[in-house]
């Protein structure tokens, strides 16, 4: 694909500190993910599995909200179409006001560049390129020269408190380190929406709270609004809002409030606090 | 795009997988740059043999100096033609020359047809190219040979001072010559009366060669000389005469092609499997990249690179590889030696020239776009979804 041509991604991150000013405020009432009577279906050899029906939700900017659920709920796929990964068999998503349905599959490409930072599980690093080049590889896609490429980079990665270890493969770092430089990675082109994918499933207890809390602190100083996929507990302490999923259904009312009491129990007192308002 | 330096760090991070498949490349580059440089050697070595102002004048139907004859009447009658260059004395330049192909014993045992050249003074004027660079001349009537740089130290005693021998007599080496290269530097030549003496030809000479004036008096020359009705001869431009013998090389330049374009295809699927193994093991990787918002060209172009990036790491060994081994065949070797069209042997120095490697570049290239056209092809077509979950 070619560089988009006038795209700038004006990094808000302050250069120096960590999250020092204010955020900047998110209007309440607009909504930035909008699904509308999505299902997806596909073949699984002559089988046809319903990973979703007919779910209908809506995300503001400036939230972080979880989709949580058992394995084969939903939740990834649900992920997978808000981040443009994936396309529904039927209904649509409706990201910062793009339908995504109506973009190939090159353009969905560049619209992801564009609008989406993605966290994974496993930090999916590319092996071969030290911190700041992984940091630095989706601002390939913009018309920025290398010097503000490595200038933003080094200052994502100040922002997730790893600018001591610019030089270092990935190798080299350990779990949370990677997991922090994905998350630098996600923010660096400052994009409307990250996406992040079980971020805390390979990680030890400190390291899963720490990245939880970066999170958290992503949404508080900047705005940014966080999708997460995940199955761990400790992040109803962290998240605005779940979204309980289960046999591709989205559960509403006393379902969903069953789900998340589940999920307290289940965790003792990690989750006790619960989703914050 | 992805940055140059991501394909070529790939290439640097699995060292042994990289450095077995530059090498299949390298040892085909080998091949091919060593084939291509010989059929160019030897090419140049036929080719280069005749200055554009000479004829070589034989009997007519003949195809080489060996299977023709001329006799004296007609030399005599070419001598005297108006058009024919002339020596600082004045003597036209015209060299009667007599062929026969003895037998000479290598140094290692072996027997091998050997072109000698019977000459009289005017040789050295018409074949202005050759030069002695060790001893002297030959004089006639003396027993005496001079001996070609590629002849020299590949035959039993062809150096200066020693007796080489041949036909019915022995002849002193007093020098030695050569011709930038051409095929003069494979013969030995001697008087040209005391070798049809010593063959008991019934003709002194096998043909004559003569330097024309200008270009014009070159085509002249020609026509009267094909015209004479008392003569059955025929006059052709030297450079015409060797590219005809030099045609012999056109088989071997097919069949090299032929074997290069194999090795090629071979090393293609060498550098496929290494690059189908690297997308194999990259899928997640892949999966990332396009998750992150590069596009199918991008992937696809990001692989070609490491597949060139391969194979131009194969093409400078081989290069280097070739070169060594052309050093090393034409100094302990002395030359390679090839069967000519008129069974006697040419020996070759060995040169590899920029087109050859050009060539063999060119190989190179085509097995790297083609060998990792499928499997960057392969990653491009991944879908981010699919190559997360597979990963």
């Amino acid at each position: 694909m070619a560089p988009l041509r006038g795209v700038r991604y004006p990094l808000r991150m302050p250069p120096a500190d960590p999250f020092p000013g204010p955020p900047p405020s998110a209007p309440e009432e607009a909504t930035l993910i909008d699904i509308r009577h999505v299902s997806r279906r596909y073949r699984r050899g002559v089988d046809e599995v319903h990973a979703l029906e007919d779910v209908s939700l809506r995300i503001s900017p400036g939230r972080f909200v979880a989709f949580m659920g058992p394995s084969g709920s939903g939740k990834s796929t649900l992920m997978n179409l808000v981040s443009g990964l994936d396309r529904p068999s039927e209904g649509e998503v409706v990201v910062a006001g793009q339908s995504l349905g109506d973009l190939d599959e090159d353009e969905l490409a560049a619209w992801r560049a564009r609008h989406v930072g993605l966290i994974f599980q496993f930090f999916n690093l590319i092996p071969v390129l030290d911190a700041r080049d992984n940091v630095a590889l989706p601002l390939l896609l913009t018309e920025l020269g290398k010097a503000e490429r490595h200038r933003r980079a080094e200052t994502a990665l100040r922002v997730v408190g790893l600018d001591h270890r610019l030089d270092h493969r990935p190798n080299t770092l350990s779990g949370g380190e990677q997991q922090r430089v994905a998350i630098a990675r996600a923010i660096v082109t400052d994009p409307d929406l990250i996406v992040a994918d079980e971020p805390t499933g390979d990680l030890d207890a400190k390291n899963a709270e720490a990245t939880l809390g970066l999170l958290r602190e992503l949404t508080d100083a900047f705005g940014k609004t966080i999708v997460m996929v995940t199955h761990d507990p400790r992040a109803l302490r962290f998240v605005d809002e779940v979204f309980h999923l289960d046999k591709g259904l989205l559960l509403e009312g006393s379902d969903a409030e069953r789900a998340s009491e589940a999920i307290r129990l289940a965790a003792g007192g990690h989750a006790s606090a619960g989703a914050r308002p | 795009m992805l940055p140059l330096s991501y394909s070529v760090r790939n290439v640097v991070a699995r060292p042994t997988r990289s450095l077995m498949t530059a090498l299949v490349v390298a040892l085909v580059v080998v091949a091919c740059t060593l084939l291509l440089g010989l059929i160019s050697s030897l090419k140049h070595t036929l080719v280069s043999t005749g200055h554009p102002l000479n004829l070589v004048v034989m009997r007519k139907g003949s195809d080489n100096d060996g299977s023709s004859q001329i006799t004296l009447e007609a030399f005599q009658s070419i001598r005297f033609q108006d058009g024919i260059a002339r020596d600082a004395e004045e003597r036209p330049l015209v060299s009667p020359e007599l062929v026969v192909q003895p037998f000479f014993r290598t140094r290692d045992g072996g027997r091998e047809n050997v072109l000698v050249r019977g000459v009289e003074a005017a040789a050295l004027g018409v074949h202005d190219d050759v030069r002695i660079v060790e001893g002297r001349m030959l004089r006639p009537s003396a027993g005496e040979a001079v001996v070609g740089r590629g002849a020299l130290g590949r035959y039993a005693d062809a150096t200066v001072g020693s007796e080489l021998e041949f036909g019915r007599g022995r002849w002193k080496v007093v020098g030695v010559m050569e011709s930038g290269g051409s095929s003069f530097e494979s013969e030995v030549w001697v008087d040209a009366r005391e070798l049809a003496n010593d063959a008991r030809r019934p003709f002194p000479y096998s043909g004559v060669r003569l330097r024309a004036a200008s270009a014009a008096d070159l085509e002249r020359l020609e026509r009267r000389i094909d015209a004479d009705p008392r003569f059955a001869i025929e006059a052709v431009p030297e450079p015409e005469y060797y590219r005809k013998q030099a045609s012999s090389a056109n088989t071997l330049y097919v069949i090299v092609i032929g074997i290069a374009v194999l090795a090629g295809l071979g090393a293609g699927f060498g550098a496929a499997n290494t690059m189908y193994a690297a997308v194999q093991s990259r899928t997640a990787e892949i999966g990332t990249l396009r998750a992150l918002g590069f596009s199918r060209g991008a992937i696809l172009a990001a692989f070609e690179v490491e597949a060139v990036a391969l194979s131009l790491l194969g093409f400078a060994l081989g290069a280097a590889l070739s070169w060594l081994l052309s050093v090393a065949l034409s100094r302990w070797l002395g030359g390679i030696a090839f069967g000519a069209s008129t069974f006697t042997t040419n020996v070759v120095t060995l040169r590899l020239s920029l087109a050859d490697l050009g060539g063999a570049l060119l190989l190179a290239l085509a097995v790297g776009l083609g060998g990792g056209l499928g499997p960057a092809w392969r990653a491009a077509r991944l879908r981010p979804i699919e190559a997360l979950r597979r990963a």
